[in-house]
């Protein structure tokens, strides 16, 4: 089934939590809805999961107006961040309820509940554990379980609120993994929220990237990170935590470069943006390579992260292992920087989420 | 459990178990087997003909007739007022949440002769139930009135905690797997809730069973109808036939332990019906 997200506003108080937002998801696809906390993402999946109700705009469920229509009659699967499985039913109960608790002209006979729940055990992998009671299990257990129990009602839309937050690291690559061949195999078209872009990149058919209340970008994966639409998506889908780079400034400070920066903004200033793995460090000065000074080398990993001084702003360049050591950078060292791929902004649209970002 | 066998890391069972015993014979096991002694003074039969004196038995049927149905009343209303006071927000909240525990704090004497003052057939309330042939003072009905007010803490006490640990995001759940409001409270919130009500349920039969002050002054205190088995036990006391006032603290006691016990073994299976291994979080 597609959803239709039409002018969709919300506000609490005078603080907007949506505003005014366009979106449509087409049938089958998994879909992340991404961006840092407080965009306004979490509000649009109740929103459109009929938890919460906008103050203005429309949801159409296969053309069909949904606004309006009760949680329990929209036919949507939700898992929760915290899992919100009941506690004093064992799990097998917990996957049949959906199916327990429809109108007696509905509902399945004792013989066919038992069937599907240990079919839906089955596909989550954890038909062993069906007498348990959650408080035996383990958070990543605990998801898979509240999983199979949203699609125990066969919902014709699956949403997910950061269904991997409260779960460590590594835990979480091994269930959006998980998820990902899960959603290969019942193609049910899902939205999940999450503010790891990491993960969007890895799980989703398509990210939409929120910030403020705002769509900032819609499109695949890759499209929106290597050509982000704006400074904040740039920002955002790098990974802000190590190797982010930026080089602030006028365009005329990043010397006469005939590097072929594609600036939008015409006169004025303008902002470059550059990930830490298209700059290249080079020994000898070439025309339109920038002078640096190397504070501070770390191996991480299969890369190797270098910090550079270009005159008072820091510059972070991360560089393969081979690269560097064929360069053997030392501390105080000076080399030319070479920018591979540079994205320009107008100072004033880069500037206007201010110190997001880093 | 088994400190002595595996190293515990919490220091000191030895000693910490040691004074609970000691305090807890000090406090609760010396006085109620001094009840028993004393009482051993008497034969079987004689104990037997105490006992089950027809007054007596009345007295009790009336305090623990009167004892269960107010419980029932609390546990009902108890969870209504504990589920409004953790749920929804409305000024003057805090002023309703002190409230319910006015009761622990007067003096039961105190809410007895308030109670008696407002029933009577002139008070503010008795003036209009009364000519509508609904006597309240002085009858068994004030005695179920008078414990009502006494034991209404315990039940929302209890159950405060209980239903604020109980996360919205449940209900949510519920609703989005289609269950309705009422299916979601049946099969989705009660069971949280009952092993929690069974406990303030009992810890309010017990305080009515046991209470002297205030139903003295609202009961009338006639024998066979509206006489309370610890009046009779004063009225035993003040006649010198101390023990026979015994005989019939130690039937009381025999009682409450058994219903006690009995909802205990029931809630410790609730108890373990949650999690098998007893695996929580």
């Amino acid at each position: 089934m597609s959803i239709e997200i039409r002018g969709i506003g919300k506000r609490f108080g005078n603080f907007v939590a949506l505003d005014n937002i366009d979106l449509t998801i087409p049938t089958g696809e998994l879909v992340a809805l991404l961006g840092p906390s407080g965009c306004g993402k979490t509000t649009l999946l109740r929103i459109i999961a009929g938890m919460e109700s906008a103050d203005s705009g429309h949801v159409l469920f296969s053309g069909e107006e949904a606004t309006h229509l009760h949680v329990r009659d929209r036919h949507v699967g939700f898992v929760f961040q915290h899992y919100a499985l009941f506690r004093h039913m064992t799990v097998f109960e917990n996957v049949a309820f959906g199916l327990r608790v429809k109108p007696r002209h509905e509902r399945p006979g004792d013989a066919d509940i038992r069937r599907r729940v240990t079919d839906l055990l089955k596909l989550v992998q954890l038909d062993w554990l069906a007498e348990r009671y959650p408080s035996q299990l383990s958070g990543g257990q605990r998801q898979r379980i509240a999983l199979a129990r949203a699609l125990a009602v066969e919902p014709k839309v699956l949403l997910l609120d950061e269904p991997f937050g409260a779960l460590d690291t590594r835990v979480r690559k091994e269930l959006r993994r998980w998820l990902r061949r899960l959603h290969d195999e019942v193609h049910i078209s899902s939205v999940f929220v999450t503010h790891d872009q990491e993960e969007a990149l890895e799980v989703a058919d398509r990210v939409v990237v929120m910030n403020q209340g705002r769509i900032e970008q819609i499109g695949t994966p890759d499209e929106v990170y290597s050509t982000p639409a704006s400074p904040f998506v740039y920002r955002f889908l790098g990974d802000v935590n190590v190797f982010h780079s930026r080089l602030h400034g006028a365009w005329a400070e990043i010397d006469r470069s005939p590097a072929g920066l594609a600036a939008n903004g015409g006169d004025g200033d303008a902002l470059a943006f550059i990930r830490p793995h298209d700059i290249d460090i080079e020994r000898v000065e070439q025309h339109g390579s920038l002078a640096a000074r190397v504070q501070d080398v770390h191996a991480i990993g299969p890369a190797v992260r270098v910090e550079l001084a270009h005159g008072s702003e820091l510059i972070e360049v991360e560089l393969t292992r081979e690269r560097a050591n064929g360069l053997a950078l030392i501390r105080g060292d000076q080399v030319w920087l070479r920018p591979r791929q540079v994205r320009v902004f107008a100072a004033e649209s880069a500037g206007e989420e201010g110190g997001s970002g880093i | 459990m088994p400190a002595a066998a595996s190293r515990s890391v919490l220091p000191g069972f030895r000693i910490g178990l040691g004074y609970t015993l000691f305090y807890l014979s000090l406090i609760v096991l010396l006085p109620l087997s001094a009840l028993v002694f004393k009482s051993a003074q008497l034969s079987a039969e004689q104990f037997w003909a105490i006992a089950t004196g027809e007054r007596a038995l009345a007295s009790l049927r009336v305090t623990f007739g009167a004892s269960l149905i107010a419980a029932l009343i609390n546990a009902f209303f108890g969870l209504l007022t504990a589920w409004v006071l953790v749920r929804y927000s409305f000024p003057g909240k805090r002023f309703v949440d002190a409230l319910v525990d006015l009761p622990f704090a007067l003096p039961t004497a105190v809410a007895g002769i308030t109670l008696a003052t407002l029933y009577a057939g002139n008070g503010w309330i008795g003036q209009y139930l009364e000519p509508l042939g609904f006597k309240v003072a002085y009858t068994p009905v004030g005695i179920v009135v008078a414990l009502t007010f006494i034991s209404l803490p315990f039940v929302v006490r209890t159950l405060q905690p209980v239903i604020e640990d109980i996360e919205p995001e449940i209900e949510e759940a519920a609703a989005t797997l289609g269950a309705t409001r009422w299916q979601t409270f049946q099969r989705v919130l009660l069971p949280a809730i009952v092993p929690a009500l069974l406990t303030g349920f009992t810890l309010a039969f017990s305080r009515a069973i046991g209470e002297y002050g205030s139903v003295i002054f609202i009961a009338g205190n006639m024998p066979f109808i509206s006489e309370i088995t610890p009046l009779l036990i004063v009225a035993k006391l003040e006649q010198y036939d101390i023990v026979g006032a015994t005989a019939l603290a130690v039937v009381m006691l025999l009682i409450s332990f058994v219903l006690l016990l009995a909802v205990n073994a029931l809630q410790w299976r609730l108890a373990n019906r949650h999690s098998a291994t007893g695996g929580r979080e």
